[in-house]
């Protein structure tokens, strides 16, 4: 009976495909996305007019302008408009420069929530969960004086890659920090990124979100991003003016951009976290750092913490509203708090392959035609939530059945097990190899286990 | 256990390496980051050359008294290990270099 389902499920995507052949195709980097559009007149000539558009000095007039709107929708149909980036990659700037001058053009760039340019973050990092579990297991069998943030600088220190790239960025930030003239904060920041993105984040993020039973080791935490140079301003920014600023760096507006993206704080989901996804959060968050919005530890509590960007709300005047909002979204942001609090106690809740599947939600009769589902739709822009909900109410179409909240549970336990199993579904996403995006592996990965769960 | 000891003490020169805090370390510092502390040791046999026969002869026939001579070659860091940072209990960072070996021979 469940196996009628499951095979259901998996094979939605495949006639969705011929539905929809546009969104459906395999992903492509817009550093690619670009190159196949030089190669075609048509493509490339609309593109340099796009550019030009975006680039004047009055956005929004310019795109106005009926050649700008004829070449922008020229462009939907083309590789370019649904390209991504990945972190790290080579070319990262460029990949990120093509994106904008796209999505700029789409939007003018006076949205409050950017759609991010980077590729959604499937995997999980149970891994490193779990490593954190063991030191606070360590710590719970009986050594109080234990201080996990320095446990982590012992971990890096052991590591060579470690210990080599974070000595750099301390000796590189700490350089003149007590003299007149300051650090030089440029190279400090630049130290702090290669860290951030070379460092594997089993290291980096042990570093950055050790949790703390006293003020030495919240201080330590506090320390890590060597703040006198990295985050202390002498006056501090206004909220606004400091974004305007990073969203005026194509690399700090996109990583702006994929905070918000994965760690919108969402109140339909347990974690409050969208897609349930605590490490795409973190990772974003960490993206942040060597950036005008470099987020960091406000003090040194160890009974609670704050994160927030190097600015406050004053002299806001009329903003101060969205000026708030924009803040709230570090300083009182739950998802960002408990993903935080996990990776610190080493809990990633309901991800662990040995916790019970959420619970099965029963639905009152009446919403049966919109599902609400585990986290919220209007967070992300990416069709990893859409193939989702596609995935789920296509059982509903195909099945004749008349128990509707039944069919709706095993949607949502079959989510819970892809996910808890996204490690295995590495060896099967490779883009080249299939002509879906990623998330619709899920279903199929997770299949050997709902096979075991049902015999 | 005499026979291992002995085997353990003719060793050929090479790097070994130790966990200990920056105090431990004695220059200065206090800091309870643990950091890898890596430093030559061995004997340095095989290294013995003309010279050091020579020298020794020499001094034997106390042809050299006064000076502080060295008759056979030392176990030493040929090179030394990237810089080492850390943050001190005062939560102040300190960049050291060459405290710790990267390679090591007989010199």
């Amino acid at each position: 009976l469940a196996l009628d389902k499951v095979f259901g499920a998996w094979a939605a995507p495949a006639s969705l495909a011929t539905r929809d052949p546009l969104r459906w195709r395999a992903p492509v980097d817009c550093v690619r996305a670009n190159e196949l559009c030089a190669a075609e007149s048509s493509c490339s000539s609309r593109y340099r007019t796009l550019r030009q558009c975006v680039a004047g000095r009055d956005r929004n007039t310019m795109l106005a302008n009926k050649e700008c709107q004829a070449a922008l929708e020229v462009l939907q149909e083309s590789p370019l408009y649904d390209c991504h980036c990945k972190r790290g990659m080579k070319k990262e700037l460029l990949c990120l420069q093509i994106y904008w001058s796209i999505h700029l053009g789409l939007t003018g760039g006076e949205e409050f929530y950017e759609a991010s340019p980077y590729e959604p973050v499937t995997s999980r990092l149970t891994d490193i969960f779990r490593l954190a579990s063991i030191v606070s297991g360590m710590d719970s069998a009986g050594n109080s004086k234990s201080n996990h943030c320095l446990d982590a600088a012992k971990a890096c220190n052991l590591n060579d890659n470690c210990k080599r790239l974070r000595s750099t960025y301390i000796s590189t930030c700490n350089k003149g920090v007590s003299s007149p003239e300051r650090c030089n904060r440029r190279k400090c920041h630049k130290a702090l990124r290669q860290f951030f993105d070379r460092v594997p984040s089993e290291y980096t993020y042990r570093l950055l979100f050790c949790s703390c039973k006293d003020q030495a080791c919240a201080e330590r935490r506090r320390q890590t991003i060597v703040p006198d140079c990295s985050y202390d301003e002498k006056e501090q920014a206004n909220c606004l003016d400091l974004r305007n600023q990073c969203q005026s760096d194509p690399l700090c507006r996109s990583r702006l951009a994929d905070f918000h993206t994965n760690c919108q704080a969402s109140f339909q989901t347990l974690t409050s976290c969208p897609g349930e996804n605590y490490q795409a959060c973190l990772g974003s968050y960490t993206g942040l750092i060597g950036l005008d919005m470099t987020p960091n530890y406000v003090d040194s509590s160890a009974t609670s913490f704050t994160v927030s960007p190097p600015c406050s709300c004053r002299g806001s005047g009329n903003m101060e509203e969205e000026c708030e909002r924009f803040l709230r979204d570090f300083t009182e942001n739950p998802c960002l708090k408990n993903a935080i609090q996990a990776f610190g106690n080493g809990t990633d809740i309901s991800f662990s392959p040995k916790a019970p599947p959420l619970p099965p939600i029963t639905l009152p009769p009446k919403v049966e035609k919109t599902p609400p589902l585990p986290y919220d739709i209007n967070d992300s822009n990416v069709l990893y939530d859409t193939s989702m909900i596609t995935t789920c109410t296509s059982i509903q179409e195909g099945g004749a059945q008349a128990n509707k909240s039944h069919e709706h549970s095993l949607c949502f336990s079959e989510r819970s097990l892809t996910t808890a199993l996204m490690p295995e579904q590495k060896t099967m996403t490779d883009p080249k190899a299939s002509g879906s995006r990623q998330p619709f592996l899920g279903p199929l990965s997770a299949l050997p286990f709902l096979l075991a769960a049902v015999v | 256990n005499r026979m291992k000891r002995a085997k353990a003490r003719h060793k050929p020169c090479s790097l070994k390496e130790l966990e200990v805090t920056v105090s431990e370390l004695g220059l200065g510092y206090e800091s309870d980051e643990t950091v890898l502390f890596r430093y030559c040791s061995g004997t340095c046999d095989s290294a013995v050359r003309n010279y050091d026969l020579s020298l020794k002869n020499v001094r034997s026939m106390r042809k050299i008294k006064k000076e502080k001579v060295r008759a056979r070659p030392c176990c030493r860091p040929l090179a030394y290990d990237d810089d080492v940072s850390f943050l001190d209990t005062g939560n102040k960072y300190y960049t050291v270099n060459e405290v710790s070996a990267k390679e090591c021979g007989c010199v």
